[in-house]
């Protein structure tokens, strides 16, 4: 199962600028379980279309995708239940304000799930549970989600996708807007959620630190193509970064930096903070 | 959503892109006028063989025109149609006995469902829609077996003729004009132009300027908020909701989640603008500069003589 692209390309017809390819040829797939993906790119790279094309949002112009073992072509098959894809795959927008309308949070949150015909008690039940995987209290629940502070509105429309319980969850820009410490914390979460429900994550990003120290596979798009798949590790050894207009992490600059001013015998290959520390005392200790 | 012409500008160079907008406005209010004094159908033709003229001058395809013209195209038929049967003057030209039976019915609704069949593949539509309408005519008069009732007649004057063509191309002018001022002109453009021509209307007490940035700001919003719906419609499909399918109690929740949303990011994108405009230094009702100004050029000039040309002619031509 899971979902498989098959040489899909997207074109948007627009009137003024002509046609424009958003992703062109691309295949990839991704599986149903224990995928911790990031999606990056620079701004226009076609990301988020690709997103899209994940739960049957958009269709692709060319080439077909497959979810949960269903076809999906130019074409729309009548044979096909487009909505019931998108419980299997779950879709958070970057913006919580285009999806938030209910007047508590767990009216909102028990939107999705009441779509696809749970019964109330259950979607109460998993309301609560939804709420406590994002990292927020019950109290919440009563709140007014349009009293919320970007952050909880943020974490609020995870959790409206979460109680559908998908089998895959694709974040866009799950962390953009947010301070650096709520951007970790958010990443965590979806560690922790990933670690819990053995789900798949699909997050897009731009934070090459958070790529770095989370994800465990890596994709990137250059202009509508697909250039880079693969673990973390050996992206960030490559050449082509620039020319994909990608940084590298903080913590591998800073390293090269000194290893090069002070030609110290260090590996500037190091996921976070404290593992960079760690293996500069080593350095110092010698 | 993205074929529709009218009201939207296409970026170009030719003779109209050039015109000052105010020139644009007037000349086609006037050449509206003169439309609807001409009398008969051979000042007419001339009329529209003007309008194919100008669009070769102005080098604009005609084929988006006509392109443009499609979503009135249902009008355009109907107008056509309401003439032809409702005005009764002139020389009788077709008396058909029509009338209904069960067999004739039968056979509208089949050739209907073939119709809407073969109207999937695309092609040969205004074709297959021409077929359609004498299949009905046919069956009307021929396919009858068994009991007939509510005879009708049919009948065609042929006055009623020269008037649905006329109206019909009196309608296709109007609009081809209107057509052209809008791809030619910029809506900040058409905005600036109506707020210097409505600019004597402040002895009644109604700012032009006020109403031309009303105006230029509905019109600078209406691809952003139907993006924004767009987004929307997307963010909530992906929550299940399902806007096509359903019963109505749900139909009803699914469009209050859009509507909710939407209201919620106008509003905040209307606040954003006010902060933004304030910030710099916006001030209603005092004057304010322009960075590009108003010319009137050489151009404007034979458009003025042109229109004023055609406009004199149509008043004689009415005398006369």
């Amino acid at each position: 199962m899971g979902i498989h692209f098959r040489e899909v390309s997207h074109e948007y017809a627009s009137y003024q600028v002509g046609d424009y390819q958003a992703i062109n040829k691309i295949t990839l797939s991704i599986e149903d379980e224990n995928e911790f993906i990031c999606l990056v790119g620079h701004t226009g790279s076609g990301k988020s279309t690709l997103a899209q094309h994940m739960n049957a949002l958009i269709f692709p112009t060319e080439g077909e995708v497959e979810i949960n073992g269903k076809v999906i072509t130019k074409k729309r098959d009548k044979k096909v239940n487009y909505n019931l894809l998108r419980k299997h795959v779950g879709l958070v927008f970057q913006f919580p304000e285009y999806q938030l309308f209910e007047e508590t949070v767990e009216k909102d949150i028990m939107f999705g799930p009441m779509n696809f015909k749970v019964s109330l008690e259950d979607a109460k039940i998993r309301a609560a549970e939804a709420i406590r995987l994002v990292g927020l209290n019950e109290s919440y629940l009563r709140r007014n989600p349009f009293n919320l502070s970007g952050g909880e509105k943020k974490r609020v429309s995870i959790a409206g996708i979460l109680a559908m319980d998908p089998d895959i969850l694709v974040l866009d820009e799950p962390t953009s807007g947010l301070d650096p410490f709520g951007k970790r914390q958010l990443m965590e979460l979806f560690q922790n959620i990933q670690k819990e429900t053995k789900k798949s994550i699909i997050i897009i990003t731009h934070d090459m630190d958070l790529v770095y120290e989370f994800a465990n596979r890596v994709i990137v798009l250059n202009d509508g193509d697909l250039v880079y798949d693969g673990n973390e590790e050996d992206l960030f050894r490559k050449d082509e970064l620039t020319t994909w207009a990608l940084g590298l992490p903080e913590t591998i600059k800073v390293l090269r930096r000194l290893k090069e001013q002070f030609h110290l015998d260090i590996n500037p290959y190091q996921k976070t903070v404290d593992l960079a520390f760690e293996e500069l005392k080593k350095v110092m200790n010698k | 959503m993205k074929n529709i012409v009218i009201g939207q500008f296409v970026p170009g160079t030719g003779f109209f892109y050039k015109l000052d907008p105010r020139t644009k406005i007037v000349s086609i209010v006037f050449l509206m006028i003169a439309l609807f004094l001409l009398e008969n159908i051979t000042q007419l033709l001339i009329a529209f063989g003007l309008a194919v003229v100008m669009l070769i001058i102005g080098r604009l395809s005609i084929k988006r025109i006509v392109r443009g013209l499609k979503p009135i195209f249902v009008l355009l038929i109907f107008t056509f149609l309401f003439q032809i049967m409702f005005n009764q003057e002139g020389t009788l030209l077709v008396n058909q006995q029509m009338s209904l039976s069960y067999t004739s019915i039968a056979g509208i609704l089949v050739i209907t469902v073939l119709w809407r069949y073969l109207a999937h593949f695309k092609r040969f539509n205004f074709f297959l829609f021409l077929v359609w309408v004498a299949g009905v005519y046919f069956l009307l008069i021929y396919f009858h077996f068994g009991p007939t009732f509510a005879p009708f007649s049919l009948k065609v004057y042929q006055k009623g003729v020269e008037m649905s063509i006329f109206v019909v191309i009196r309608l296709l002018i109007i609009i081809t004009l209107s057509t052209v001022l809008t791809i030619t002109t910029k809506p900040t453009d058409l905005t600036q132009g109506l707020e210097k021509l409505l600019r004597p209307m402040k002895v009644i007490g109604m700012n032009s300027e006020d109403f031309a940035l009303i105006i230029s700001i509905s019109l600078r919003y209406i691809p952003t908020i139907l993006d924004e719906a767009n987004k929307i419609m997307l963010a909530q499909a992906s929550r299940g909701a399902d806007f096509s399918e359903g019963k109505l109690k749900d139909k009803v929740k699914q469009v209050i989640s859009l509507l909710v949303p939407m209201f919620i990011i106008a509003f905040k994108r209307s606040e954003d603008l006010a902060d933004a405009m304030e910030s710099r230094n916006f001030i209603p009702g005092k004057p304010r500069t322009r960075i590009y100004e108003l010319k009137f050029n050489w151009n404007d000039l034979m458009t003025s003589i042109f229109t004023a040309a055609c406009f004199a002619l149509a008043i004689v031509l009415r005398v006369i």
